[in-house]
């Protein structure tokens, strides 16, 4: 019985392997591009609409002609939302399946364990749709990924910056922030500090709280005693009307600068409209123009619904840029593919936008040697030396009760603060 | 073919890794009959004392101690075997679920103090850049020589736990396991042995954790998530729980069953429904322990019934059901 459990287990590996091998060796065609996203797991409902994105944007580049000829297949695995098999798909992926790039992959632990211990060293590229991490950022400042790291998402400096201005523009020389005690809230407090000071504000002190608490009294109290002449509130939904409530009801300034979790309606009702004058927010501005638009038809033909929800944009970039960059290679291997990834975005080449049309074009332009620029379903985006992009953002006001736009910070405006900051 | 083998030694080296705390596991569970669901808590506390050892200095938290890779892996086993014994003698009167429990929940106070306590762990964006050993060989002799190291501190702890369990102490903590009382009777202290018993199987829980954090070169909390305890669980009682070799072939066994079946999936599932594959690759896992329990219920390999190699199976010797 052993022996014979053994026996087949043996002969599955052996079955699973040499399929992967024998498709492997079929090298050019269809050509694969290898994806890692959480399909089960606690991240599973967030990832099946992003996988099936992935799989809308491939089926894109193949009606559009495909990469090299050929068509494209997108080789899908699943992390379960756990990095130790998020590592271990990637390196079937790279090893066996013989991908010579990994889009998609959703949690930033996982994100950063492949960098680490998969793509660098196999000199694949990864293009994240989703990681905003900002040790992925550092990493690549210190060599760490060779530059085989790229995203399309924004990080969150985006926000950090968008808060700076939106306190500055307001006078607000010393804010006092509260903070969700995360990884996400820690991060963007220190990029709110280092976007202030380069504004000209310093931040009075910073107080985090921890989720799902009944009451934020202590807390406070204890931002109160630092005496900001404003209150930046990074907290989500609940816990910030909480925060928000107690703070303005114990003498707090009205001066609030609140996080994009409190753009809602919820949030002025159980704060009241009347206290919410003078506060102002930020959020991600929702790009528009042909090329979201183009996405949007694209998506909506295939699902029939609207692309409304974390992720679908920008790994549908993710794919479509990698699926040029590789058309864009003289071979498709690791090292030029993530070179062609910043050739495929140049400002002076054929603007190339999402659907099979917009696509065909790129892909008929790269192989008659034109430059193309892509501008995805995310709109126009860049590269920068991290590999990461940055995008516009909006500062809102609540007026009788309404949440509306005060000011919107374009692409050009927040390239231009980032290297003021030294983002 | 360079390709499928370096995989394989991938997968070799994570297996082993694992097989390493499933040994440890055994040890409590199997030879003493302690019940603990904290598994990955321990594997925890050894990745991060061997990343905050051995890591570069970092603005975020402490590093740049550039503690050699073998003393940091010491020391990944000591701190893991001290906070077991702090533990262990918190939880020494609870038995089964109710140490279960216990452990449970203190596995989850680990997870979020690697969250919270940001001066040590990172926070949430964990611990990058941690030493790995053999780094500057290339990708496939770097694997390689790993893996190497992973089968040597493998086999060295599975001879150490063969001989322990084989020892006097090691039959009089089946004494324990299977009656208390009688064993207090006979004069033994169950406690005391009990609380050893803890703390020796810990400590490969933190070297196995240690050892992982080494191999990838990059921590956070999301990597010990109770999931991880499950699997640990699943390689014991599969493999064999009460036989140390059981439990190595149960570690290989189960993790290729986590690994592999995503293989299969995307080989047997068209591209187009390949989004569903996630979901099919849970139920053949399922499906497969299910039946692995159910044909063989006391594992691949059961516990052997006699204590010395030179005597023979007998069935008069009484069996734990």
């Amino acid at each position: 019985m052993k022996t014979r459990i053994l026996l087949a287990l043996a002969s599955t590996m052996t079955v699973a392997l040499s399929g992967g091998a024998a498709l492997a060796q079929g090298a050019q065609c269809p050509v694969r591009i290898g994806a890692v996203i959480s399909l089960t797991g606690p991240q599973g409902p967030i990832g099946k609409p992003i996988a099936d994105t992935a799989q809308l944007a491939v089926e894109h580049v193949s009606a559009a002609g495909g990469v090299k000829g050929c068509p494209v297949e997108l080789a899908l695995r699943d992390d379960t939302g756990q990095p130790t098999l998020g590592v271990d798909a990637a390196r079937y992926l790279v090893d066996v399946q013989k991908v010579p790039a990994i889009v998609g992959v959703v949690g930033s632990g996982i994100a950063t364990a492949i960098v680490s211990a998969v793509t660098t060293a196999a000199k694949v590229p990864m293009v994240s749709c989703c990681a905003v991490t900002p040790t992925l950022t550092r990493l690549s400042e210190e060599g760490k990924t060779g530059g085989y790291f790229f995203r399309t998402i924004p990080t969150s400096r985006v926000f950090g910056v968008a808060h700076a201005v939106a306190a500055t523009d307001r006078g607000y020389k010393n804010p006092v922030v509260i903070y969700v005690n995360n990884d996400f809230g820690s991060s963007l407090l220190r990029d709110i500090e280092k976007a202030l000071g380069t504004l000209g504000g310093k931040i009075a002190g910073a107080i985090p709280y921890n989720e799902n608490q009944p009451s934020y009294r202590t807390e406070v109290n204890q931002a109160l005693a630092l005496k900001g002449d404003a209150l930046i509130l990074l907290a989500f939904s609940q816990d910030g009307a909480t925060i928000a409530r107690e703070w303005i009801s114990l003498g707090g300034t009205q001066n609030l600068v609140l996080h994009n979790t409190l753009r809602s309606t919820d949030f002025i009702n159980a704060v009241g409209a009347r206290f919410l004058t003078k506060a102002v927010g930020i959020d991600n501005a929702q790009v528009a123009g042909p090329s979201v638009d183009a996405f949007n038809a694209g998506f909506k033909a295939k699902f029939n619904r609207d692309p409304v929800g974390p992720g679908l944009h920008t790994v549908y970039d993710s794919a479509v840029v990698t699926a040029l960059a590789m058309q864009q290679a003289a071979t498709l291997d690791g090292t030029a593919i993530r070179d062609a990834l910043r050739q495929v975005q140049d400002p002076t080449g054929e603007t190339v936008v999402p659907g099979v049309e917009g696509i065909k074009k790129g892909l008929d332009a790269i192989k008659a040697g034109r430059k193309v620029r892509y501008v995805g379903a995310t709109g126009p985006f860049t590269f920068d030396k991290n590999g990461d992009v940055t995008g516009p953002a909006l500062v809102w006001k609540v007026e009788d009760g309404k949440l509306v736009t005060d000011k919107v910070i374009n692409l050009e405006q927040m390239t231009a603060l980032f290297r003021r900051i030294g983002f | 073919m360079m390709g499928i083998l370096s995989y394989l030694v991938f997968f070799a080296t994570v297996a082993s890794i694992f097989a390493i705390a499933t040994l440890g596991l055994n040890l409590q569970w199997g030879f003493s009959g302690q019940f603990n669901a904290g598994v990955v808590g321990f594997m925890a506390i050894g990745a991060y004392t061997y990343a905050a050892l051995t890591a570069p200095a970092q603005h975020e938290h402490v590093g740049g101690l550039g503690w050699p890779v073998i003393a940091a892996l010491v020391a990944a086993m000591v701190v893991t075997a001290l906070v077991a014994l702090a533990i262990g003698r918190i939880t020494i009167r609870l038995r089964t679920d109710y140490l279960a429990l216990a452990t449970f929940g203190i596995a989850a106070a680990i997870n979020h103090l690697a969250l919270n306590l940001e001066g040590i762990t990172g926070g949430g964006r964990g611990i990058a850049g941690i030493a790995k050993p053999f780094a500057d060989l290339p990708p496939f002799w770097f694997g390689l020589a790993f893996l190497a190291l992973a089968a040597f501190v493998l086999a060295l702890i599975y001879l150490m736990l063969e001989r322990l369990v084989r020892s006097p102490w090691g039959r009089a903590l089946r004494a324990v396991r299977e009656d208390e009382v009688a064993a207090a009777a006979l004069g033994k202290d169950v406690d005391r042995m009990r609380l050893t018993a803890f703390v020796l199987g810990a400590a490969p829980m933190g070297l196995a954790g240690a050892l992982y954090a080494a191999f990838i070169g990059y921590v956070s909390p999301y990597d010990f998530l109770a999931i991880m305890t499950f699997q640990v669980w699943a390689m014991l009682i599969v493999g064999g729980s009460g036989n140390n070799a059981g439990a190595v072939l149960g570690a290989f066994v189960v993790w290729a069953l986590w690994s592999m079946s995503g293989i299969i999936v995307v080989q047997i599932v068209p591209t187009q429904l390949q989004v569903q594959g996630g979901a099919i690759q849970a139920i053949l896992i399922g499906v497969l322990l299910i039946a692995m329990l159910v044909f063989r219920p006391r594992g691949l390999m059961g516990e052997r019934l006699h204590s010395s190699p030179l005597l023979r199976d007998d069935a008069s010797v009484g069996r734990r059901q």
